[in-house]
């Protein structure tokens, strides 16, 4: 316990917040690192997860591909990537997002395919047979009844990725994994541990905010319709 | 008009779902396809609007196969209602209704105005205008389901089956309301139901069909009432069911069926009958 009121005491001191090495500094990098890689893992996973959910096609091959990604062990894949890629080391950025981003993407297109097919059958019908045509339905009449389910596969990418993102230390980068890291090469624990509470607090924060968001992602009506209506039972 | 042209509908696993299928669909009239599920007649209806493309033959629209036009705009020109409703759950009951008007580009303003037109014509109140599919009764969505169709004024409306799935009292309301709206509006109704109280009410042609949508009898409710083409059809409209008689009860002429079951009473003044 001793151990935490040091942590503690270490992370309200204000001589530890600013600089280009405080936490400040360290949270805004670290922020940065989790949004490239969420961005890059929504670019790829939310068009090939809707393709999938829409069509059926090439269901098969993502829950095997998906599968495989998430076994892949990050720091190994971070280590691989640096020192093969010629860019790895030198833009140690480049494999950060890249190992990041295959973490984030098995449960955003899981999310998008599944939130897609759970829709009802007979109002993709309805929608089709009134004369929307195909993108019409995914924009108007999947993604928005899929929302809830997407939202929940947003949070548990952002989980993720946030924890994950204190190995782009291993590189050389910045980031909340600095302290950890530092820390250990100089057996100061507090450090360490100060490092890690801060980690675990911007994953809960940022999970926490998402939830309060989902009240906007989500349609209106969409709450209404699968709270009640799946409830009623046609 | 609506025209099926020997058509013909086989599935990539074999199944024959519709086999040399020729009618002519008059406009401004209602034809009942009559069949048990499975028989193909909902395959067909959504021939027409390219909700199903035929293997062969061909369906036409006042004489241009529907195969040349585009699908989107074709199935915006013709009102679809289907048993489930189909209704968008997220989207409030007059956005519902103005799906197809502003497909086609109408304003916002104009869309809901037609909107609340329909819901008049359908008999609902204003007041479910702003509310969702999920908090009405299944009979108040069909409403909703049979105004979102009419919305665009289409020639043709294809009914699925369209008060399958709402209790006995409420269809035969509904019913009544179709066709006190074909009344009015006289549109080319194309309707598929199971039920065959209903299609011989509201058809003024019925089809009845086996599988692979052959058709056993083709005629008015009265010509297969009273002259079934083989015993397939007898028994699919009722059998002995529809073989009623009379008898006198309590100084009263009552109708009763082949098995004695009582299932009327005869009105002896004709003014008050119907």
């Amino acid at each position: 316990m001793i151990q935490f009121a040091d942590a503690f005491a270490w992370l309200v001191d204000p001589a530890n917040w600013p600089g280009p090495n405080g936490i400040t500094a360290r949270i805004l990098e670290h922020l940065w690192y989790c949004l490239l890689a969420l961005v890059l893992a929504l670019v790829i996973a939310m068009p090939a997860g809707l393709y999938i959910g829409h069509t059926g096609k090439g269901r098969a091959l993502a829950i095997g591909l998906t599968g495989a990604l998430r076994a892949l062990p990050s720091l190994g894949l971070l280590t691989l990537l640096a020192v093969t890629m010629s860019l790895g080391l030198r833009l140690a950025i480049v494999p950060s997002t890249i190992v990041l981003a295959i973490l984030a993407i098995p449960p955003l297109l899981a999310a998008a395919y599944s939130g897609v097919e759970a829709v009802d059958p007979d109002v993709v019908d309805g929608a089709r047979a009134s004369g929307l045509n195909e993108w019409q339905i995914v924009g108007r009449v999947e993604v928005p009844l899929a929302a809830p389910l997407l939202v929940g596969g947003l949070r548990s990418a952002v989980l993720q990725v946030i924890a994950t993102a204190t190995l782009s230390a291993f590189l050389g980068l910045g980031g909340l994994g600095r302290f950890i890291l530092d820390g250990q090469a100089v057996a100061d624990y507090t450090r360490m541990l100060g490092g890690a509470i801060l980690v675990i607090a911007l994953a809960l924060i940022l999970d926490g905010g998402i939830l309060l968001l989902q009240r906007w992602l989500v349609p209106s009506g969409v709450s209404i319709a699968l709270g009640t209506g799946r409830l009623e039972g046609r | 008009m609506i025209r099926f042209d020997h058509v013909h509908k086989e599935y990539p696993d074999g199944t024959i779902a519709v086999d040399d299928f020729t009618l002519e669909v008059p406009s401004h009239e209602v034809v009942v396809l009559l069949g048990s599920s499975g028989c193909g007649k909902t395959t067909l209806m959504r021939m027409v609007n390219r909700m199903v493309d035929p293997s062969s033959g061909s369906v036409s629209i006042d004489g241009d196969d529907v195969a040349h036009s585009d699908p989107v705009k074709l199935r915006r020109s013709i009102g679809y209602v289907m048993q489930s409703g189909g209704l968008l759950p997220h989207r409030t009951v007059v956005d519902n209704i103005a799906t197809v008007p502003l497909l086609l580009g109408a304003t916002r303003r104009s869309a809901h105005a037609r909107a609340s037109e329909l819901l008049d014509l359908v008999g609902l109140e204003q007041s479910v205008a702003k509310r969702y599919p999920s908090q009405l009764s299944g009979g108040q969505r069909q409403r909703i389901g049979v105004a979102r169709a009419l919305a665009s004024d289409p020639n043709i409306l294809l009914m699925d089956e369209p008060f399958g799935a709402v209790d006995p009292v409420v269809r035969a309301e509904l019913q009544r309301e179709l066709l006190h709206l074909q009344n009015e509006l006289a549109k080319t109704i194309l309707f598929v139901t199971h039920d065959v109280d209903e299609a011989f009410l509201l058809g003024q042609q019925v089809l009845v069909l086996r599988t692979g949508a052959e058709v056993a009898q083709h005629g008015s409710p009265a010509n297969i009432l009273l002259d079934p083409a083989d015993d397939f059809v007898a028994n699919f409209i009722g059998g002995p069911r529809r073989h009623l008689r009379t008898e006198m009860r309590d100084g009263r002429h009552i109708v009763v069926d082949a098995a004695g079951h009582v299932t009327g009473v005869l009105q002896d003044d004709r003014g008050a009958a119907g």
